[in-house]
């Protein structure tokens, strides 16, 4: 022990914490290895039970797909776009796809317009419920990890048979989408969404009107409206908060004026508050694919032709959509050539982040996944 | 009083589930069915057929080697190499054909897009797993063959719950 040689104080290499004994103050890595905390890592400083200061540390997914996004041309980017987050990758592609049509001037087909809003909300449900998961098993509830992850089958199911394929669907193009829907899609739709509304209606008793539950996440982390606004905050955070924003009403974009739909908002502003959200908003969005079944027209081109490598004009153009998580917007810079000048991703992971060191200062240390995973944050997405 | 009560009706919801059939199939032996036969593209309307995205399939007697597809692929994956052919073929005089690596490729189906002649299209086959990295390259030959697909299994909803059966 006693020849161990410590480095003095200004030698202290960066990433080392040393404490004294004396220190009450203690540093906690939480990742970014364990599989939990989802390839980041949240510096945590505790005294006794409870956490003093939090610092996260995101940026260990970091795939630069704004650098890449300007080597390829306006086509070329979509499968590597959606890959941020492959459980919500139509939503993705939806900004890119809207600002793309903007800057080529193209006129999307009405039917393809409503294949896409119905795309985007199954593709929304997917990703809640997959986040519904890691929550329940983030929580100790395991029945809650296994019913998300088996009734999102039955969406990915009907994405399968739209796009092609189970993840990753590379469905949304500029100019409409890449195929129509095969025959009697739309009652096997209707069939699987109406049951997995009725599965949904399920989760309440043993999620959310679970006294365990209620009693981990009722009253932690709590983010008031003003701070949830100053903080810039988005999407399932800040409806949690009380303010009613969301891009599908305030800012409609494709069909979504003409569906008729809530969107949900509580005011409590805390975890248990953060975490019913996402779950309000999965029947809205099994209502918007009802009612977009009913108003798509029942034949028509799906697609746009467009040129092989089309090129944009001397412009810029930014476009956002709500997305699972919140607004994600995209910013594309073009100065005539067939690749993008720029493209800024503004995702809402990463919004979300920012609300995370404000909510985990004072709170117990065992609250802490009910918190951090309340906040509907994806890291991949963050760093895209 | 509450908090029993609630706790007594979450166990109810659950136990309530012990006698329904359950939601998932025994995969190697079940397969789950999809629609038709895989991806394809009509370059005359410029709009694909729905289908599975799966491995390709290559009509030899179509394709002129017009290197269409390996030019999609170039930004994507890098997947598409196009090497020289034995047989030989009116309509392509170069005799180059596509070689597809399954290690690289996405499956976007980009390459069905960008294919004139309706020579490219993708298929039901998903098991394409190989103890070597060559294995995972198929050449035109192996592209050509058609693939065998035992797949029936689908959702079923019925008052009860889902099944797949």
């Amino acid at each position: 022990m006693s020849n161990q040689v410590y480095p003095k104080d200004k030698e202290i290499l960066p990433g080392l914490q040393i404490e004294k004994v004396d220190d009450r103050i203690m540093t906690l890595n939480v990742g970014p290895q364990h599989p939990g905390s989802g390839h980041m890592r949240i510096i945590i400083k505790v005294d006794g039970d409870y956490i003093v200061h939090t610092d996260p540390d995101p940026g260990y997914v970091h795939r630069g797909e704004e650098k890449m996004a300007e080597y390829r041309n306006y086509i070329t980017n979509i499968p590597h776009l959606e890959r941020p987050v492959i459980h919500d990758s139509c939503n993705i592609l939806y900004p890119y796809c809207l600002g793309v049509e903007e800057l080529l001037g193209l006129e999307v087909p009405e039917r393809a317009k409503y294949l896409r809003v119905i795309a985007a909300e199954l593709n929304r449900c997917v990703y809640i419920e997959y986040w519904l998961a890691i929550y329940g098993i983030f929580l100790g509830h395991s029945t809650m990890f296994m019913w998300p992850v088996g009734d999102r089958e039955l969406l990915i199911d009907l994405l399968d048979k739209m796009t092609g394929a189970r993840v990753t669907h590379a469905y949304f193009v500029p100019g409409g989408v890449r195929n129509d829907v095969p025959p009697n899609f739309e009652d096997v739709c209707l069939r699987q969404v109406n049951y997995f509304e009725k599965r949904l209606k399920e989760y309440a008793d043993v999620f959310y009107d679970n006294p365990i539950l209620i009693s981990r996440t009722k009253d932690t982390g709590v983010l008031s409206r003003e701070d949830a606004i100053k903080l810039g905050t988005t999407g399932s955070v800040l409806r949690a908060s009380g303010v009613d924003f969301d891009i599908r009403k305030k800012e409609p974009y494709d069909v979504y004026e003409e569906l008729d739909f809530q969107t949900s908002v509580l005011k409590e502003g805390d975890s248990y508050a953060r975490s019913k959200i996402p779950w309000l908003d999965m029947f809205e969005s099994c209502k918007i694919i009802r009612n977009a079944l009913k108003k798509m027209p029942k034949s028509g081109s799906v697609r746009v032709k467009l040129k092989p490598k089309p090129k944009g004009e001397d412009t810029e153009v930014y476009r956002r959509v709500e997305s699972g998580r919140g607004a994600l917007g995209m910013h594309i810079v073009s100065r005539g050539t067939p690749q993008p000048y720029r493209l800024k991703i503004s995702v809402p992971s990463f919004r979300n982040l920012i609300a995370m060191p404000h909510l985990l200062t004072g709170e117990k240390l065992g609250n802490m996944p009910a918190v951090y995973w309340s906040l509907n944050y994806w890291p991949v997405e963050a760093d895209r | 009083m509450g908090t029993a009560s609630g706790i007594i009706k979450a166990l109810n919801s659950g136990v309530k589930h012990i006698a329904t059939k359950r939601f998932t199939f025994r995969y190697p032996e079940q397969k789950l069915k999809f629609v038709g036969d895989g991806y394809q593209y009509d370059p005359d309307s410029g709009v694909g057929i729905a289908g599975y995205k799966g491995r390709h399939i290559l009509f030899h007697d179509k394709c002129t080697g017009c290197q269409l597809c390996s030019i999609a692929c170039e930004d994507i994956a890098e997947a598409i190499a196009m090497p020289k052919v034995e047989e030989e073929w009116k309509h392509n005089k170069k005799a180059i054909m596509p070689q597809i690596d399954y290690g690289k490729c996405v499956f976007c189906g980009l390459c069905v897009d960008a294919c004139p002649f309706y020579a490219l299209y993708m298929t039901n086959d998903y098991e394409l797993s190989s103890f070597t990295k060559e294995g995972l390259i198929y050449t035109p030959a192996q592209l050509q063959v058609k693939p065998k697909v035992d797949q029936d299994v689908e959702i079923q909803i019925d008052e009860k719950g889902a099944k797949h059966g």
